[in-house]
């Protein structure tokens, strides 16, 4: 992206190309999220402007958020098996390792669709591993939804461990 | 501008080499791998009433397969297989075999999924939602078995999903096949003229929906259910809402720290009892009403704040009548009157698997009949 871009379409189309470039590059799957799907999550998440860069870490792909050349976090997409599908989660952290956001970017199960719901959702904002990050203790559960509110916590709290290991080993910088 | 035929039809043949490249791009975003997953719930019984001559009787109540299949990350089968009370064999009583749910969910967007096929008619909270770690007490409230016939289920097709704008509306209505007279009894209610989608006469269609709300923590839904139950019975009649059935109901579900609490209220009404009863020599009533209320505590939050498991102690109170209307000519029985109120404990070392035992005041207005019952049993999902 040019330094010298100016604000309004060009910015925001720059940040499509290097957002979908980044993402597009990556074989499909079997239960990943579309790329527009994802790229759309984390410009939420990290707003305008933001660079997206694909990492390797041991056999696991993290985006690494920057803007201007200043860290904004780190993201994961990941999967997560609900009562009888995976559920396709997005974990979004800050540069100081605390959770920035969550999201669910498919969710594939007939009930419990809610967990994708803003509401649900912002009580992950701002917790570290430290957290407990269990259902019925930090995590509110969606009533009538037990099954999908355990497994995206459970698989919330998995991914916030392993991205803040791997900072703190220096394979994440 | 106007074109002529010729020219619309050469420059539908320059388009035509566009449109599988066009579908080629749409499907290379979806993962094409196919996937089979099993999963399955059920639960162990031991009830022991008071009163001479009923010794405790333990029981395999329950024990369910899920089969699904996603074609597609659009495109999935659900199905619920049940074997009830472990075998049925020629001859005797109690034993079934059932399926419960098998449909094909087609999702269009997060707002309209299309189901077809065997499904759940979405009332109360038991219907849609009974594996045994999810609610307190060995057996399933007597409510939602008696006026709301859980698990209830029926074949035709319909929509589910989000509805647009809103944060956590949610709805699902379905056209299903309706209910059969004759099956109506006094003290179940309308619970013997469910088909359950053996060979179902679809003389009768029904409509059924609910709208629901959840937030962190909260639940709330209101349902219905309108359908005819005449099944082409030349006595009651052959049209499609002949003998209509009217059912509204409302459930709320509120988890807050290491409370629970959760309520469900149901009225149904059977304008054409009378006819029903004339024609079945029955006496079913014209209203069947009633409700539950449901408060628990995690004791393990004040004994072992640390621990993971939970450890319910609840209360439920219903009270329903399957006569809280008659037509004339009925005398209402007051036996049918019921209040039931269950304590006891669950114990939950993980979400989905449970330990439960309980002990039920069976009441009624006419004092008739009434006893209590020990309830233990296990149950477990996955």
């Amino acid at each position: 992206m040019r330094a010298s871009a100016p604000f309004g379409m060009t910015a925001v189309v720059a940040l499509r190309v290097s957002v979908l470039l980044a993402l597009l590059s990556l074989p499909a799957v079997a239960q990943s999220a579309p790329p527009a799907r994802l790229a759309k999550s984390i410009e939420r998440v990290y707003g305008d402007g933001a660079q997206v860069d694909t990492l390797r870490v041991d056999s696991a792909r993290v985006y690494r958020i920057s803007r201007s050349g200043t860290l904004l976090g780190f993201a994961q997409v990941r999967n997560v098996k609900g009562k009888d599908q995976q559920i396709t989660y997005l974990v979004a952290t800050d540069s100081a390792d605390a959770l920035r956001d969550i999201d669910i970017l498919v969710y594939r199960e007939p009930y419990g669709g809610e967990v994708a719901y803003e509401p649900w959702r912002k009580q992950f904002r701002g917790k570290t591993s430290n957290a407990a990050l269990q259902v019925g203790k930090d995590i509110r559960n969606v009533s009538g939804a037990t099954i999908s509110s355990n497994a995206v916590t459970r698989g919330v709290r998995r991914a916030l461990a392993d991205l803040t290991a791997w900072r703190a080993a220096g394979k994440l910088r | 501008m106007r074109c002529p035929p010729p020219m619309i039809a050469l420059l539908a043949l320059c388009c035509l080499p566009l449109v599988p490249h066009r579908l080629v791009q749409a499907t290379a975003q979806e993962p094409d791998e196919e996937r089979t997953t099993v999963g399955g719930y059920g639960e162990v019984h031991y009830l022991n009433p008071t009163g001479p001559g009923t010794p405790g009787e333990v029981n395999v109540r329950r024990f369910v397969v899920y089969l699904a299949h996603a074609f597609s990350e659009r495109i999935a089968f659900r199905s619920e297989l049940e074997l009830e009370d472990t075998k049925i064999e020629g001859g005797e009583d109690g034993g079934e075999v059932a399926l419960e749910q098998a449909y094909l969910d087609y999702t269009l967007s997060p707002a309209a999924t299309i189901r077809a096929g065997l499904v759940l008619p979405p009332i109360g909270i038991i219907n849609e939602t009974h594996e045994p770690p999810t609610f307190n007490g060995v057996e399933r409230p007597s409510f939602e078995r008696n006026v709301i016939p859980s698990t209830w289920r029926d074949i035709g097709v319909g929509l589910v999903g989000a509805i647009p704008g809103s944060s956590g509306l949610n709805y699902r209505v379905f056209f299903l096949n309706g209910l059969v007279a004759s099956g109506f009894t006094a003290d179940a209610g309308i619970r013997g003229g469910r088909q359950e989608g053996k060979e179902a006469s679809f003389a009768n269609p029904s409509l059924t929906g609910r709208i629901e709300w959840a937030r962190p923590g909260l639940r709330l839904g209101g349902s219905f259910w309108y359908g005819g139950s005449a099944a082409q019975d030349p006595v009651l009649g052959t049209g499609s809402f002949d003998n209509a059935v009217a059912l509204v109901s409302a459930d709320a579900r509120y988890d807050v720290g290491p409370f629970m609490f959760r309520g469900v209220v149901a009225n149904v009404s059977i304008a054409d009892a009378d006819a029903i009863n004339a024609a079945y020599g029955g006496q079913v009533g014209s209203r069947i009403a009633g409700g539950y209320l449901e408060g628990a505590y995690d004791l393990l939050s004040t004994l072992a704040p640390g621990s993971t498991h939970r450890l319910n102690a609840f209360v439920r109170h219903e009270r329903y009548n399957t006569q809280a209307g008659v037509p004339d000519g009925i005398t209402r029985d007051d036996a049918l009157a019921r209040r039931i109120t269950t304590v006891g404990l669950s114990y939950k070392p993980v979400y989905n698997v449970v330990f439960k035992g309980d002990y039920q005041l069976r009441r009624n207005r006419a004092g008739a009949g009434e006893d209590e019952q020990l309830s233990l049993g296990v149950g477990y999902q996955f």
